[in-house]
Parts: C-alpha cells; sequence; structure tokens
C-alpha cells in the first residue's frame, strides 16, 4: 500500500465520443502512478455510455467510476460538477492528484471543481511530473517545510519563452488541466481489466439553471486538427484570405491532412479561430508540420513544436520558425508551396 | 426589466509583448520596461456589455485588479462607453493565484451588489489559464457560460451560443451569470467621440473622477487578506526555466532556383527515415 491516494483522471467526452485527450490523460497518469505506487481511476459522466468504461480500462485506467443518467446526456457546467464533485467527495479521503484536459469541457468544470475543494489547479500543463519540493517562502510561514511526491504541473508561462513548474503540496486534491497533443497516450489493452462502479447522484433543481437548446456539431470534411498527421499552416506571410487556397492545396498532397493557421491570420478574420495552432489555440504533434509564412512567434511555437518534422518556408532567413524548424526554405511561399506539393509526390513515389 | 441590467465587465491590464519595449530578446519581458494594454480578450467582454445595454438599457461597472497603473485600463473602458470604473489596488493582493484572484474580485463584484451579468475575457494573455471567471462564477454560486460566442436576452432569458470541441452548443439561462467571451466574437467597436470628450473632461473635475472611477481596497470589499495574495494561493511557481532553443539544428535551404531546393529538402526528409512518405496521398 502507497502512503499516497489514488490520482483521478476526469474522461472528456462529448455525446459518447472520448476525445483523444482522455487517453493522453490516462498515459500521464499512468506514469504518475507508478512513481506514487499508486491506482489511477477514471470518472466518466454521460448517458448510455455503453462501452465507454470498459474502453477507459484498456486504456489505462484501474477502475472507472461512472455516473450514466439522463441528466447529464449533454454536458452542462452544474450538472458535470455536480456529478464530479459526488464522486470524488464519495472517496474515503480525497485523491492526490485530480487531472482533466484542458479542453473547451475541461477548462469549463476544473476551475469550478477547484474552487469548491479550495485547492490549487495550474491549467494548460505540457508535461506532469512527480518531484520533491521544499518552501521556504517567509512571507507565508505556515507554507514553509519539505513536501514529497508533490504533482509538478509544467506549463509554458505568461506568454513568454518560459516553462514554468506549479506546485500545490498544500492540499489535495493537486489538480492540473492538461493540453491536447502534449501527453503521450497509454498503449491501448485490450486484455487490461479493472473495476467499474457505477455511483448514482442526486442532483438539485438548481444544476439546471442553464439549458441546452442545441448541440451543433460542425460541418466539416477538414479532419480535427489535434488527430491529422499533416498539417499545412499559414500565417500572416500569406497576405490575406485568399492566400488559405494555397495553404489547402498544399494539405491536399497528403493523407489525414488538416489546415492550420496561425494566431495573427485568425485576428486578422482571414481563417476561423478552431483552425488556430498555439498557445491559445490547439496544441498539435502531426508527423510534418508545414509552416507557410509564419514567423514562429513564441505563441504559436508552444503549440507545434513538438511535431515530427517541422518544415518552414518564409521569406525572412531571420525569421525565429528557422531555429527550430528541421528543415526551412528561404523564399516566396507562393512560388515553394506547389512546388513543394509536386515534389513530395514525385519523390515518395519513387 | 425596466432599468435593465446592471453588468460588472473584468479587465486585466497586461503587458504589450507585440511592441519591442521591454521584451528581452530571448522573449522574457520585462514588467515595468514593457508598454501596458487592456487584455485582448477582455475587449470582447466589453463589447458584449456595450450590446446588451444598446438593446436592454442598464450600466456598465468595468473592474480590475491590478497596480496603480492599472487605472489607465479604466479609463479606456470608460472611453469605450463603460459607465464605472472600480479599481481594485492593494499590495495584499501581490502573487495571488487564480483561486485568491477569483476570490477577491468575487468580493469585489459582491461589493457591487446585484450584479446581474459578469463578463469576462475568455483568458488574459498573460497568464492564459481561463480559469478565473469559472472560478468566480463558483463563489457567486451562479451560471456560466465559457467560450460564448454570441448572446441576447429575450423575454428575461439569456440565450447564447458557446464553442465546444467539434461544435457549438446553444444555451439558455436567466441572469444572474457569469459569461466568458471567447475572441471569435463581435470586435469592440470604436471610441465614440462623445466619450472620449466626457473622460477628457473628467480629467479637469476630481469630484467627478471619483465619481466615475474609484480605487477600493480589501477592506472596503471585505475581503479576509489570508484568503488572498501570497497567503491565499493554494499554488506556488516552484521554477521557471527558458525553453530550450534548438538553434543551429535547422537544415536551411537558399538559393535562386527554387524548384532545386525544394527537390534536395524533400530528398533529406525522406532519408531521414521518420515515416512521412506515408501520408503522401
Amino acid at each position: 500500500m502507497s502512503q499516497y491516494e489514488d490520482i483521478v483522471v476526469i474522461a472528456d467526452q462529448i455525446q459518447n465520443d472520448l476525445r483523444p485527450i482522455t487517453f493522453e490523460l490516462l498515459g500521464a497518469a499512468q506514469t504518475l502512478a507508478a512513481k506514487l505506487n499508486v491506482k489511477v481511476r477514471a470518472i466518466v459522466m454521460g448517458h448510455n455510455l455503453g462501452s465507454i468504461p470498459q474502453e477507459l480500462i484498456h486504456n489505462g485506467a484501474d477502475s472507472v467510476y461512472v455516473v450514466d443518467q439522463p441528466e447529464l446526456a449533454e454536458y452542462t457546467t452544474l450538472t458535470y460538477r455536480r456529478a464530479a464533485i459526488s464522486v470524488i467527495e464519495s472517496f474515503p479521503r480525497p485523491p492526490h492528484i485530480a487531472i482533466c484536459g484542458a479542453t473547451t469541457l475541461g477548462r469549463d468544470l476544473a476551475p469550478r471543481i477547484a474552487s469548491h475543494f479550495e485547492t490549487g489547479l495550474t491549467a494548460d500543463c505540457t508535461e506532469l511530473d512527480i518531484g520533491d519540493y521544499e518552501h521556504k517562502g517567509r512571507a507565508d510561514p505556515s507554507k514553509m517545510g519539505t513536501y514529497n511526491n508533490c504533482l509538478y504541473a509544467i506549463r509554458p508561462s505568461f506568454g513568454e519563452s518560459l516553462k514554468a513548474r506549479i506546485l500545490g503540496p498544500w492540499k489535495n486534491p493537486q489538480m492540473a488541466t492538461a493540453r491536447t497533443g502534449a501527453l503521450i497516450p497509454f498503449p491501448t489493452d485490450t486484455t487490461r481489466t479493472g473495476d467499474i462502479i457505477p455511483i448514482k447522484v442526486k442532483f438539485e433543481d438548481s444544476d439546471f439553471r442553464v439549458k441546452v437548446i442545441e448541440t451543433v456539431r460542425e460541418v466539416s470534411d477538414a479532419l480535427d486538427l489535434i488527430r491529422a498527421k499533416v498539417i499545412v499552416s499559414g500565417g500572416f506571410g500569406l497576405g490575406g484570405a485568399e492566400g488559405f487556397e494555397v495553404v489547402k492545396d498544399l494539405a491536399s498532397a497528403f493523407k489525414e491532412s488538416a489546415v492550420g493557421s496561425s494566431r495573427k491570420a485568425v485576428d486578422s478574420g482571414w481563417i476561423p479561430y478552431s483552425h488556430q495552432v498555439g498557445q491559445t489555440g490547439k496544441t498539435v504533434r502531426p508527423v510534418l508540420y508545414i509552416a507557410l509564412g509564419i514567423s514562429g512567434a513564441i505563441q504559436h511555437r508552444v503549440g507545434m513544436s513538438n511535431s515530427g518534422t517541422i518544415i518552414a518556408v518564409n521569406k525572412d532567413e531571420k525569421a525565429p520558425i528557422f531555429q527550430f524548424a528541421h528543415y526551412g526554405i528561404v523564399g516566396d511561399l507562393y512560388e515553394i508551396a506547389p512546388l513543394l506539393k509536386e515534389q513530395f509526390k514525385k519523390t515518395m513515389a519513387s | 426589466m425596466g432599468n435593465g441590467y446592471k453588468m460588472a465587465v473584468l479587465i486585466k491590464q497586461v503587458p504589450d509583448t507585440s511592441s519591442a519595449a521591454g521584451v528581452n530578446p530571448d522573449g522574457t519581458v520585462d514588467r515595468a520596461r514593457a508598454k501596458r494594454m487592456i487584455n485582448p480578450f477582455d475587449k470582447f467582454a466589453l463589447q458584449k456589455a456595450i450590446e446588451t445595454r444598446a438593446a436592454h438599457g442598464g450600466e456598465i461597472n468595468v473592474i480590475s485588479m491590478g497596480p496603480p497603473p492599472a487605472l489607465e485600463v479604466l479609463v479606456e473602458a470608460l472611453e469605450y462607453g463603460a459607465d464605472y470604473g472600480y479599481l481594485l489596488s492593494d499590495r495584499r493582493l501581490a502573487a495571488s493565484d487564480t483561486l485568491a484572484t477569483a476570490f477577491a474580485l468575487y468580493k469585489a463584484i459582491t461589493y457591487l451588489k446585484d450584479v446581474d451579468i459578469v463578463f469576462t475575457g475568455l483568458q488574459t494573455t498573460d497568464g492564459d489559464t481561463a480559469q478565473t471567471g469559472p472560478q468566480i462564477a463558483e463563489r457567486l454560486d451562479v451560471a456560466q457560460i465559457t467560450y460564448c460566442e454570441t448572446m441576447e436576452i429575450v423575454n428575461g432569458r439569456i440565450q447564447a451560443s458557446r464553442i465546444i470541441d467539434g461544435g457549438i452548443q446553444k444555451l439558455e439561462t436567466a441572469p444572474p451569470a457569469l459569461i466568458t467571451i471567447a475572441n471569435s466574437a463581435s470586435r469592440l467597436e470604436h471610441k465614440k467621440f462623445a466619450n472620449v470628450h466626457m473622460v477628457k473632461k473628467l480629467s479637469r473635475d476630481k469630484a467627478e473622477m471619483e465619481r466615475r472611477i474609484k480605487t477600493i481596497t480589501l477592506d472596503d470589499i471585505g475581503a479576509e487578506p489570508e484568503r488572498v495574495g501570497l497567503l491565499g494561493s493554494p499554488t506556488v511557481v516552484g521554477k521557471t526555466w527558458k525553453l530550450g532553443e534548438k538553434g543551429g539544428s535547422c537544415q536551411l535551404f537558399k538559393g535562386d532556383k527554387p524548384s532545386h531546393e525544394v527537390e534536395l529538402l524533400v530528398g533529406a526528409i525522406k532519408s531521414d527515415g521518420k515515416g512521412v512518405e506515408e501520408f503522401v496521398a
């Protein structure tokens, strides 16, 4: 038996579809759990969840707490808040760590849970780890001391070129949300077994203050950026919205590809926010990332620097993107993008 | 509602990292030298409040927590059309994390009394957490709508659409509520001459200025000092380090024959053996 409590992962599912972040959270949680010698408990909320609890076990949960009730068919902050808090409060002691996705769901829900428990929450982490911490701050003597096996919640900081390790060992659960694409998923193993524990939650009238009128799924053939294997992104260097035609055309040369963009291109109104890669957009790690006319500001970099191969095309040889791309071409993207399309087909076919 | 809605808009002053001033060569920010601006996300929140007042009447109270220079963002908000500003400024607030910040702002909102709708930006550009809004909503025990793109009030009900992963959710609730506005919502309208003129006059009328913009402290809002700042923050920054520069590892192709450079580049990627060819259509 470990002296520590288990780790809780709050599953991210929309309309009975487990989002990729859930598998990444389970992967990270298993790594942390091994260091603490504890287990990973998943909490999943929804309605008619079917095989989802099993799927969580196969992907790294040691046990699954299932709240499957009609009130949870659609995500709302207050109903999911009630369900998550009820499950966590049903444990004899607070979990050591609780993690959620830094998704539109997790970023909506996690702060309410953390505030309810009056505990610390670190947003948008790109790494999670376990380690010791000595607090020397003289301004708050009550916190002084050495703390073992704390959650290290690591995130890019303040839109600057810094990473920060955030700690909150004084209160459990130590909480964090993690960015999609940043953590390594647990390898699926369909022979894994674990306990599935149904929990019945009692709601209050006030939990239904917000009504869902309609959920509209984006009608789009474009693969979700996060799942794409190849991403071609355009930046301010495109010079206008029509530049994205060139981006799309190059993307069409690849399978499982998607179109991304920098924040500046989104801010200029050239492409919707859902395509934005970077600190205030999505974090991606495709096999291949091609950046067309993107300078490579830190805010973009933190969202894509873990891509397998990065190609940058920019007319400015001094652009920061050439400091972290694997390959770069200095030149006019409108000339080079079609050549790249042609050459990839030619070279890779031979 | 006869008198319209009493609204609070939370805004923060952040360093302007798009300006070269105060940004060190390695990308870190020297806050003392950096230019200051309204957190760009908060402008979308202010716009929603302005639209709501135009449709239903009411008053817009802008609240900012920060050191004395943050007064600038309140003055600017009045130029954009806000009615009143509150600067929550107190040395004991220094080093507040999101939980402590949310507690202080929650107390400031209750100090204003009977606020119907709280608007915030989705997140700030310096903290980038998007946590403070929902944490305030939890303290206020009100409904929240985050990532809101559009909203209107019909027969006293807030009808809003929010971005979710893979789509849009249309929601309905009644005030009181806290709404965080996404940066894909409508942009803040230009300052109106009349408002700019009014603010200019305020600078010469101390009494009127103090009626429009108040500086308040923890004592005014009744916030216990041990629940804010360093003491009230459950998290600390343990360590920071610079993102490793991979400088020099980029294989750069340049020359006057782009087709040749492209051929060399794609050839190099193929011989890398990282599996890119698998995804060529």
